[in-house]
């Protein structure tokens, strides 16, 4: 073990870098083309129509949605930000956003697998609920924030765009025509998103290679440390959804509700996802959603572990 | 940079990417990064990057202002395409033991990622004979070498000091197991000991846990960090702090070409 608690190396972090890349880039190309599919082939206002009124009812759908649209965190950003110019309101947008990489059958059966033997089934179903509960709080409490303070500048104009122009005739165009600018709307989504991605994978890479991870194992003794403990390391290792479950179960010497932090935290925000974020959200709202999905759900595990082991 | 200008920066963007992910999966360096069940993804994306370059190019508008591609400024350029080539030139396609040591060693079977408990296997039959389908023979999975040795994984030896049954089928045979070399900085009271380590990857080799079994030699080794060695000897598996834990006491160690999947799953 290393005697300091930072140590970098250039070969390392190169190293994860790339294979962070190689991994991602095809989640961030499906979301990007399913973005510009939804850009060409979905009509103005088609979510307007399709959710509920109420607006509670339309942020729990955005809760749900990971079910029937499973995508991981990698890939979701461009495709809400399409959903969003398409009329979805943005507190259901956020919903899906956090919810979706948790709240699905890939994430769900990993976790079943990663926990065999550990109360698999109690934790997947704590792991998927607390994740539907956070992300619709954070979903109304983005309903009661003026649009303004939430999405950057250049996605509020396409939001008031769409409005305005409804589908600017889209559907009367011929088929070649609409997927020309769907393929233009996707590569204009995956360059965008894709400068956020690499400078997030960078300061990832560059986190999880070099900080010495066994200084977090003496706070693993008490709940009020270990859990906030293992949502930093979570934010620093910057994992996939669809395999953190398999990393934190490896993590013995910590309690079951620092690893449900762990996991309900780390797909909904670290390092690399507040880059992501970035371009969609104005940097004040991802601080804040940094800082309230931290101490929301630092307080819901520590409130569970009265009653989990 | 507008236009025109800026949809051929994007294709060369894309053709940039296309290259690099496509130039992994079919030079198979891929396997050094990436879980086998990935690496079909990286080849589809590499294809489909490419493709969209080129259909970039095809599809030039009349009016090329009407289909400029935004956010194409230098910096933009720049940071999508200089990381990618210079991680791609610096990387070593393995880690180096900083942060193999920064990330700790797994040496409990129990901590190993995906590890559940082995079924305890079936009761014999009234004869005191083993029923069939119940325990499987130990010759199926201990292959051995031409010298007679066990071929082993590190691993195996860890699922071995776990789970009594398994451990008969190697305590005191001779055993021959690949791994990287790194000092015992802990559990060496006598200072003759080294780890041989092997890094467990669940997608890529950013999650990757190191899993060690620790070697004893006489004389002691000292070989430059994570140097790939084949060691072989007898597999032990003395109790200390309370479990037990493999110890290969070495016949040989002789440093060794790293293998081209370096990673186990």
């Amino acid at each position: 073990m290393n005697d300091s608690w930072f140590s970098f190396s250039l070969p390392d972090f190169s190293y994860a870098f790339v294979s962070v890349l190689l991994e991602g880039v095809p989640f961030v190309l499906l979301g990007t083309i399913l973005s510009g599919l939804i850009d060409q082939f979905l009509p103005a206002r088609f979510m307007t129509r399709l959710l509920p009124r109420n607006a509670f009812a339309a942020v729990c759908l955005g809760g749900v949605l990971g079910i029937i649209f499973p995508m991981c965190e990698c890939g979701i950003v461009p495709v809400i930000r399409r959903l969003i110019a398409k009329g979805l309101p943005v507190s259901s947008a956020v919903a899906y956003m956090l919810a979706a990489p948790i709240v699905n059958p890939i994430t769900a059966l990993s976790t079943y697998a990663a926990f065999r033997g550990q109360g698999a089934a109690e934790f997947t179903a704590l792991r998927l609920g607390l994740g539907f509960f956070v992300a619709v709080l954070a979903g109304l409490a983005v309903l009661n924030l003026p649009i303004g303070a939430v999405l950057k500048k250049t996605i509020l104009e396409s939001v008031t765009l769409s409005g305005a122009v409804g589908d600017g005739g889209l559907s009367a165009h011929p088929l070649l025509r609409r997927l020309i600018g769907a393929m233009e709307a996707g590569v204009r989504d995956f360059l965008d998103v894709m400068v956020y991605f690499i400078l997030g994978v960078g300061v990832a890479s560059l986190f999880s290679t070099a900080v010495n991870q066994e200084i977090f194992l003496p706070l693993s003794l008490d709940d009020r440390l270990a859990i906030p403990a293992m949502m930093t390391l979570a934010g620093v290792l910057s994992l996939c959804s669809s395999s953190d479950a398999f990393i934190a179960a490896t993590f013995v010497a910590f309690p079951a509700v620092a690893k449900l932090a762990f996991l309900v935290f780390g797909p909904m925000m670290d390092l690399k996802l507040v880059f992501i974020y970035s371009a969609v959200f104005t940097p004040r709202f991802v601080a804040t959603l940094a800082i309230g999905l931290f101490v929301i759900i630092g307080l819901l595990c520590l409130r569970l572990a009265v009653v989990l082991p | 940079m507008t236009g025109i200008l800026s949809r051929f920066a994007a294709s060369g963007v894309l053709m940039v990417w296309g290259l690099v992910l496509t130039y992994f999966y079919l030079s198979d360096r891929i396997i050094s990064y990436l879980h086998p069940a990935f690496h079909i993804y990286t080849a589809i994306s590499g294809g489909v990057l490419l493709l969209l370059s080129l259909l970039l190019l095809l599809t030039v508008p009349s009016d090329s202002s009407r289909h400029a591609l935004p956010g194409m400024g230098i910096f933009p350029l720049l940071l999508l395409t200089v990381p990618l080539l210079a991680a791609t030139k610096l990387s070593p396609s393995q880690f180096g033991a900083t942060a193999v040591m920064n990330r700790g060693m797994i040496n409990n079977i129990s901590d190993l990622p995906g590890f559940s408990p082995p079924q305890e296997p079936g009761l014999p039959n009234a004869d005191g004979s083993i029923a069939e389908g119940t325990m499987m023979d130990p010759s199926l999975y201990l292959k051995k070498n031409a010298d007679g040795y066990i071929s082993a994984e590190a691993v195996d030896l860890l699922y071995a000091a776990g789970e009594p049954v398994m451990r008969e089928d190697f305590e005191n045979k001779q055993v021959e197991v690949n791994g990287q070399f790194l000092p015992a900085l802990t559990g060496n009271p006598n200072g003759d000991r080294f780890n041989l380590t092997r890094l467990f990857v669940m997608c890529c080799a950013a999650d990757a846990r190191p899993v060690a079994i620790s070697v004893e030699s006489n004389p002691a080794i000292d070989l430059p960090k994570m140097t790939w060695v084949k060691v072989r000897g007898k597999a032990t598996f003395p109790v200390e702090g309370g479990r037990h834990i493999p110890v290969l006491v070495a016949e040989s160690v002789a440093e060794t070409e790293a293998p081209q999947e370096s990673f186990i799953y």
